[in-house]
């Protein structure tokens, strides 16, 4: 396309090649746009038009019926921000402590150890079996540890962090460590922990969209309103329309009660967004661990 | 022997640093696989429990056979879209990582590249929502576009597409940032040799950077031979909005059993299809794995 690559000056195949990317950006973004554009538009307009980036009338009455939901918006916010929190630190305190210890040479036990950790990798028990085992054994119907547990530890970040500290942090700052008395304990929280930064931002922030995005686990374990974490309320605003639109032979009355309550489309995006925003909001700040935290980690296993 | 033992005292606290990982794993992974296992050839009630229940040999192997239709259409499905995903998703992170990688202008490429990564972020449930926004047959963006209206809840044989268009929308930014990483390594020094002997753009990516990729093309691909049997449960249940008339182009294995945990029925089938789903896994797994050994020993998993 460009076999003459002047000195200087930009070689034309570089706008062609900026063309395609850029259309290529506008299709990732336009869909979350969409999102944007309809939680502001005027319902009547969506109802008339339908879905448009231009609406014919713009409105906030989406974003205040959000507020609408007030008291279970504010729980559900506090479940999922508890949930996301309890179980990233958990889990990443508990990885990193495993993957220090299995990284240790001359512990005769750490391949006993690292089997015991790639077999859950190798062979799943299913969901069905997850799901009576914890409820049917452990009880946890509608308990918050069934969407933290399961979670929590996954072999793939296991690998991650042992390859980090394996590659990354010097055996040799390790035993001078203990040279000079630190117990393992303290190699580990004052030397290691802090050095394995990068890989524990990568780890965290993907432990952390899986939290914060999981909606399977909440779907098949919580029933209280007070345990519903925000994808929960997403799935259920889902349900409620798909069951009115289903339910074509309910008596007018018995609709016309209900008109209130029938989630609008507009508020329904003005809800998509609130629960999608913190983790967008996040991840300017953990991106530049992207690239060098997981890689390291996943290329070498 | 009590080498062994000595050893394992002498570093008790590194074991009991292990304990956490251990414990979990037990409680959470390893009782619902034996669980997995023992369930598939029990005649399941929910009062004895997994454990209590009563044997019944093969019978809940026999519903596979009984159901044929249901259980090969959901193993074709699974199967069908693990191919249709990994190859299309592959090509298009190559594509996506050498386009960005041969840009000029870093700053906007670096833009754009962020654009790119933020679907993977949104979850299904969301997504759901998007999606619906577009395909809707009255209000749907699609629709007035096109001056259509298709049912496209309805037509089950559109639903291959829209799956990899949303998959891929999804996956792709995200996807290449690995390969970014392996251009990000390539010596500028071949470039500019390449470009001294006259080698233009396109027989530089050609020669330079195809290669390049290669090794890292292959273990990805091996690597994920062994998720073959398991899908992205919130594509087919959320974005599909569970609707039965697509069924036979969407259900997967994964979407099944949710199905039927929620209806709570069919349990013995559910259990012999799991562990169809679980051994042809980690068949997979360990096959992938030795693959990737053989390959690039640095790069395997065990």
């Amino acid at each position: 396309m460009n076999h003459i690559t002047k000195k200087k000056g930009i070689p034309c195949g570089q706008y062609v090649l900026g063309g395609c990317l850029l259309t290529y950006t506008v299709f990732c973004a336009l869909p979350v746009l969409l999102v944007f554009v309809a939680a502001f538009t005027d319902e009547g307009a969506i109802t008339r038009n339908g879905y448009s980036f231009f609406p014919e009338k713009w409105s906030f009455v989406g974003m205040n019926s959000v507020l609408k939901y007030g008291k279970q918006l504010v729980t559900s916010y506090g479940v999922t921000i508890f949930i996301t929190v309890a179980g990233t630190v958990l889990g990443l305190l508990m990885m990193s402590l495993f993957a220090f210890a299995v990284s240790r040479k001359g512990f005769r036990i750490r391949y006993l150890l690292s089997i015991y950790a790639l077999i859950p990798l190798i062979f799943k028990g299913g969901q069905l079996s997850n799901y009576i085992v914890y409820t049917n054994q452990y009880h946890l119907k509608d308990s918050l540890l069934a969407l933290i547990m399961p979670l929590c530890v996954t072999t793939m970040n296991i690998i991650i962090l042992r390859t980090y500290i394996q590659s990354s942090i010097p055996e040799e700052l390790m035993d001078s460590a203990r040279i000079d008395g630190a117990g393992e304990y303290r190699t580990f929280f004052q030397i290691v922990l802090p050095l394995m930064k990068p890989s524990l931002a990568a780890v965290g922030y993907m432990m952390a969209t899986t939290y914060w995005n999981d909606w399977q686990n909440a779907l098949l374990f919580i029933e209280s309103d007070s345990k519903k974490p925000l994808q929960l309320l997403l799935v259920n605003i889902q349900r409620t329309i798909e069951f009115l639109i289903n339910a074509r032979d309910i008596p007018s009355s018995v609709m016309a009660q209900m008109q209130g309550t029938i989630p609008q489309q507009s508020a329904t995006m003005a809800t998509v967004i609130v629960v999608i925003g913190p983790i967008m909001i996040a991840y300017p700040f953990f991106q530049k661990y992207f690239i060098k935290g997981l890689t390291v980690g996943s290329v070498k296993g | 022997m009590t080498g062994f033992l000595r050893n394992s005292w002498k570093h008790r606290s590194h074991i009991i640093m292990c304990l956490p990982v251990v414990l979990t794993l037990w409680f959470f992974h390893y009782v619902p696989m034996g669980g997995g296992i023992v369930m598939a050839f029990k005649e399941f009630d929910y009062s004895m429990g997994i454990w209590g229940s009563p044997f019944n040999g093969l019978e809940n192997f026999k519903f596979l056979t009984a159901s044929k239709q249901v259980f090969t259409t959901m193993t074709f499905n699974t199967i069908m879209y693990y191919l249709i995903f990994t190859g299309i998703g592959t090509l298009l992170n190559v594509v996506v990582a050498i386009a960005i990688d041969q840009f000029l202008f870093k700053r906007m490429a670096k833009t754009m590249q962020s654009i790119m990564i933020i679907p993977v972020f949104i979850s299904y449930a969301a997504v759901q929502f998007i999606v619906y926004a577009f395909l809707s047959s009255d209000s749907g963006l699609l629709n007035n576009a096109l001056g259509t209206s298709v049912r496209w809840y309805s037509t089950a044989s559109l639903w291959p597409y829209i799956l990899t268009i949303v998959r891929m929308w999804k996956n792709v930014g995200y996807g290449s940032v690995l390969y970014m990483s392996v251009l990000a390594g390539i010596d500028s020094q071949l470039y500019e040799a390449a470009e001294i002997d006259g080698a233009g753009k396109w027989q530089q990516i050609w020669h330079i950077t195809i290669p390049a990729l290669l090794p890292m093309v292959s273990i990805m691909l091996l690597l994920s031979v062994g998720g073959m049997m398991h899908s992205d449960t919130g594509l087919f249940y959320q974005v599909t909005r569970n609707s039965g008339t697509l069924y036979p182009t969407t259900q997967v294995i994964d979407s099944y059993v949710l199905n039927a945990i929620f209806s709570n029925s069919n349990f013995g089938f559910v259990a012999a299809a799991s562990l169809f789903q679980s051994a042809v896994g980690a068949i997979m797994v360990l096959i992938s794995n030795a693959a990737v050994k053989k390959f690039s020993p640095e790069n395997a998993l065990f």
